[in-house]
């Protein structure tokens, strides 16, 4: 029964994925008074991507930086205890792990530009770079929070720490650190930067295409909902029911809420500089300490 | 301030034995023939009457008189008096360049050696800018014997030499193809980090050949059309201000009707220009909603146009002698009801632009230049605007039915991006309240078109400028046999402007360079009209699709 | 401050509503004078050739194949609809229709040929009379013409300038290609 909940894990979440996306761009085309495309139109993105011709430009590292990034998110995902039920993997993993495997997503990216040999591939990277150093403290203290709370490094007591110990005011202020470096966990506006089609024309993605573009672009959605129900899972676990499917749904409706801040936020922000942005990182990385801070006092 | 007397007093006084000629058509257009040995020194001597260099014009007399002709044009705005110094030159010898103290003339100059032949002495880069690169070099295409179809075979790995990178910095090629261009123009930045250290620029890629062309094959009356076609944003601007040079040249009167209605079109069309601008503006900080929602209060401008003129763009309206349509009583009460309704939806979308401190985050301190630095380059337009510089051709020098409105030209000077993007959208209200005091002012009868029967008489000169929305078009028409001009030299805003963006860049952040290339609104097909050539550097040969695809992975693995 | 901005923002965006039309799915009406394709009425047509010497693009070609027979064919392929032809032609025969969806994988379906049987006036042996004033004297090309209708150029000289070699000319004229 455990190893079949890390196949409903996976199947629910490349389900999903594309469906979420959509559900981004279409309430990013209602903000422009457009009508926008179908919800469902991300599904038939990824397929025809998939169905195209394999273009390979660069070294094997080209090559397998999507693959590493999609397996890294996967196994990511496969980990974690979607509606409060650990399945079999769980319990083998601890928050070192999950954050290693969302580093490891980064450096795919970080590999796929830097192989692609391209000038705005290789801008893109360290643009990738110094976002994935400035951002990752942040997701890192949330999940530390939670471990110094349950004294615990493993993956489900950390994830459920809110659950156990309720709300705090550390909570509350990881919660607002969580809420604004959100965009950049999911590399949206303000904090695309890395991708700036009007600069560097998709940074590191820029000599991909076909399914291997597919595939990052899969990975992009999937990294967008991990990080929405990662976000849920922490911070919003009322309405616990008890029953498995009633919490996977109720979970799953959060996310949409979450979704939708994701759209709204990115749609009315202009994309910072490079420079701005790191300053917005390390005021973050402050106050996430700072939760930690008070979390050890039990504030 | 002196006036017209007085400025040809103090050149004559000045310069006595080297002015060979004053010619003054009409009141505020001055014709100066100079001798060549003194174009530098009266050059000079304008500038610092307060003269503003607008462009040169180059042209061939070699069948006729055995020399290359050379006309630099000046503005003296604060007396509204426009200037040409008119000079010549035998074919192989040179003619002192104004570059080292106008910088701004260098792209004019290096465009004639490239075109004509012509040599300057101490120009300070004197590079090859506007033929392609395996044009051969002893064809100028601009010289009559040229026919305008001439397509020399292309050369195989010939290349453009940029500038040399800076010590420690490395190159980031932006461009042909860019979305931050939209046109096909080459950016060689040079970035040390992310921060930019220098630029060159290799441009000209979509040369259409209009003013050959217009030269040898159309004749008077067609040109409007073509000239509404050197730029697909600021159209009707090309068409009246060669309408204007035409009949400044024949000395004919048009209606006061007429000029009302061209007044209108181009006010209309600066609305929609500047708000065109300002969602691409939008879209080059990564900050689509602005684009979108900018764009769709300017929807109904559009379909205002195709009202009155029958195209969304490219109306067609403006030929020689007037205006193409007139407009009804009906399609007044259509344009009030319209400009009404932009102006209440673009004082919601300014107030949102304005209070938003995240595009003030990226627009602001960005793209900054001195106002010394701006007057030195002769940037026009909005840009020069918001560096402080008080200039606006339709007060300068008034056209067409700008001297009866009233309207203020707002000038700031915060010298950067964000005080561009303030001028512009206050242009946008003072365009809506010129449209509302011609509608109000506009005589109620006489006829749209003049008709001018004689034949224009050769060797006529003119000289005009409009205010476009991204700054001033200046057109310099002479007259030619068979009922079409010898020489007509159209000089868009982009190109002064495009010329002081490498200064603009200089130490800003390449993540601001879209948004810094942007805020000159840059045409560059308004730049690239001028020759005959279509090939681009190299790369033509006749490939299907399969095998240019064969081709594109093999270079890369 | 910001969020206020923020909010403002959303709110305002929420006001229009979606403007953009489901045009290729649902038609979209054009004004009364709008410019589309041209559409020659042959009925009409006096063939004076007005629109040929005015077309800024030389889009419409005139030849006369003999005294009594002229081919005119306009090309629509390069034509910038300007209506410049539609605003000279003395008789009204062409109008420029509302129709815009043009895009064709076949450049002929744009081209319009019509073939003119012209009646010989007694005085001067062509069709048209010239009197000073006439709006077809203004035309400037008199004679025949031979623009080049294979080649879709046109050849802007007429047999009042006339030499044998421009027919010649005229049949083995080709537009400059780019090696």
């Amino acid at each position: 029964m455990d190893i079949l909940l890390i196949f409903v894990n996976i199947v629910i979440f490349l389900a999903l994925a594309p469906l979420f996306e959509g559900v981004i761009r279409k309430l990013t085309a209602k903000v422009h008074s457009r009508q926008g495309p179908p919800v469902v139109q991300p599904y038939y993105d990824v397929l025809k991507l998939l169905g195209k011709e394999n273009l390979v430009t660069g070294n094997l590292g080209f090559k397998m930086a999507p693959v590493i990034a999609l397996a890294s998110i996967l196994t990511a995902i496969a980990l974690i205890p979607l509606g409060f039920r650990e399945n079999f993997l769980t319990q083998y993993a601890d928050i070192i792990t999950i954050i290693y495997l969302l580093t490891l997503g980064g450096v795919a990216i970080l590999l796929g530009g830097l192989a692609s040999r391209n000038t705005y591939g290789v801008i893109g990277a360290s643009r990738e770079m110094i976002t994935m150093i400035m951002v990752e403290p942040v997701l890192a203290m949330s999940f530390i929070m939670g471990a110094v709370k349950t004294r615990s490094l493993g993956l489900d007591s950390t994830m459920y720490s809110t659950l156990g110990s309720g709300y705090s005011w550390s909570l509350a202020l990881m919660l607002l650190v969580f809420i604004m470096a959100l965009q950049a966990f999911v590399g949206r506006q303000p904090f695309d930067i890395a991708e700036a089609e009007q600069e560097i024309m998709e940074g590191a993605f820029i000599e991909y295409s076909g399914p291997n573009l597919g595939l990052f672009k899969l990975y992009k959605m999937l990294k967008q909902m991990f990080y929405a129900v990662l976000f849920v899972t922490i911070f919003m676990p009322f309405l616990k029911t008890g029953f498995f499917i009633a919490d996977v749904a109720i979970q799953l409706v959060e996310v949409l809420v979450v979704i939708v801040l994701i759209a709204v936020l990115g749609s009315t922000n202009p994309r910072l500089r490079i420079d701005q942005a790191v300053k917005y990182f390390a005021v973050l990385i402050f106050l996430s300490l700072a939760a930690v801070g008070l979390s050890v006092y039990g504030i | 301030m002196p006036n017209i007397d007085e400025v040809k007093k103090r050149l004559t006084d000045k310069f006595k034995g080297d002015i060979t000629n004053i010619d003054q058509p009409v009141n505020n257009r001055l014709f100066v023939d100079i001798k060549k040995d003194k174009v530098k020194e009266i050059s000079n001597e304008v500038i610092a009457m307060g003269g503003r260099y607008l462009v040169s014009v180059g042209y061939d007399r070699l069948a006729e008189e055995g020399v290359l002709g050379l006309i630099h044009t000046f503005s003296l705005d604060k007396d509204s008096i426009m200037m040409a110094l008119r000079t010549s030159t035998p074919e192989n010898e040179p003619i002192e360049s104004i570059t080292p103290d106008i910088p701004n003339a260098g792209w004019s100059e290096r465009e004639y050696m490239d075109l004509l032949g012509m040599k300057f002495k101490n120009h300070p880069k004197p590079k090859r800018l506007i033929v392609a690169d395996d044009w051969p070099a002893d064809v100028y295409p601009l010289r009559k014997d040229v026919p305008w179809n001439l397509m020399p075979p292309p050369a195989e790995n010939v290349a453009y030499e940029l500038d040399k990178c800076p010590e420690g910095c490395t190159v980031v090629p932006v461009g042909p193809y860019h979305p931050t261009l939209h046109e096909p123009a080459h950016f060689s930045v040079f970035v040390d980090g992310e921060t930019i250290k220098g630029a060159d620029y290799r441009g000209f890629m979509t040369h259409r050949g209009i003013e050959k062309l217009c030269q040898t094959q159309l004749t008077y009356n067609e040109i409007p059309f073509v000239a509404e076609r050197i730029c697909g944003i600021c159209g009707s601007v090309h068409a009246t201000s060669y309408s204007q040079a035409v009949e400044q040249a024949a000395g004919l009167k048009i209606s006061r009707r007429a000029e009302y209605i061209r007044t209108i079109m181009l006010e209309i069309e600066r609305v929609h220009s500047h708000l065109l601008w300002l969602g691409i503006a939008g879209h080059l900080i990564g900050f689509d909603t602005v684009f979108m929602q900018s764009w769709r209060v300017r929807e109904p401008i559009m379909w205002l146009g195709e009202r009155l003129t029958g195209n969304r763009k490219t109306y067609g309206m403006i030929v020689v002698g007037g205006v193409r349509r007139d407009i009804t009583p009906e399609l007044k009460e259509d344009i009030l009801n319209v400009i009404n309704k932009i102006e209440e939806e673009l004082l919601v979308v300014k107030n949102a632009v304005i209070g938003d401190t995240a595009i003030h985050k990226r627009t602001k301190g960005v793209g900054r230049i001195t106002k010394e630095e701006t007057i030195k380059w002769s940037l026009v337009g909005p840009v020069a605007r918001a560096r402080g510089v008080d200039i606006d051709a339709r007060r300068d020098n008034p056209y067409a039915a700008y001297d009866e409105m009233k309207f203020d030209v707002p000038v700031f000077d915060d010298c950067d991006v964000w005080a561009t993007v303030l001028v512009r959208i206050i242009e946008t209200f003072e365009a809506i309240k010129i449209i509302r005091q011609c509608l109000d002012k506009m005589p109620n009868d006489g006829p749209v078109l003049t008709e001018y029967l004689d034949p224009l008489a050769p060797g006529k000169h003119g000289l005009t400028c409009v205010e476009a929305p991204r700054g001033e078009v200046v057109h310099y028409l002479i007259t030619g046999k068979e009922n079409s001009p010898e020489r007509w030299r159209v000089r868009a805003p982009t190109y002064p402007n495009l010329q002081g963006v490498p200064l603009m860049l200089l130490n800003d952040q390449f993540a601001d360079l879209p948004i810094i290339i942007g805020s000159i609104d840059p045409c560059f097909s308004c730049t690239d009209r001028v020759d005959v050539i279509n090939i681009k550097s190299g790369e033509v040969q006749k490939m299907n699709r399969h095998e240019l695809e064969e081709m594109s992975r093999k270079y890369k693995k | 401050m910001w969020l206020i901005s923020k909010i403002k923002q959303v709110l305002l965006v929420a006001k229009p509503g979606v403007v953009t039309l489901s045009y290729p799915f649902a038609p979209h009406p054009v004004p009364k004078d709008y410019r589309g394709q041209p559409y020659w009425d042959h009925h009409k047509c006096i063939g004076c050739g007005g629109c040929a010497a005015h077309c800024p693009a030389r889009t419409i070609m005139i030849r006369d194949v003999c005294q009594e027979l002229r081919v005119m064919m306009y090309d629509g392929s390069r034509c910038t609809y300007c209506g410049r032809c539609a605003d000279v032609c003395p008789e009204d025969a062409i109008t420029m229709t509302p129709l815009y969806e043009m895009a064709t994988g076949d450049k002929n379906d744009l081209s319009e040929t019509m073939e003119l049987f012209m009646a010989t006036c007694h005085r001067c042996g062509r069709c048209y009379d010239h009197e000073t004033g006439n709006s077809i004297d203004k035309m400037r090309n008199i004679g025949y013409r031979y623009d080049s209708i294979e080649m879709r150029a046109v050849i802007p000289k007429t047999t009042e300038q006339l030499d044998l070699n421009v027919l010649k000319e005229t049949e083995n004229f080709k537009r400059p290609e780019k090696k």
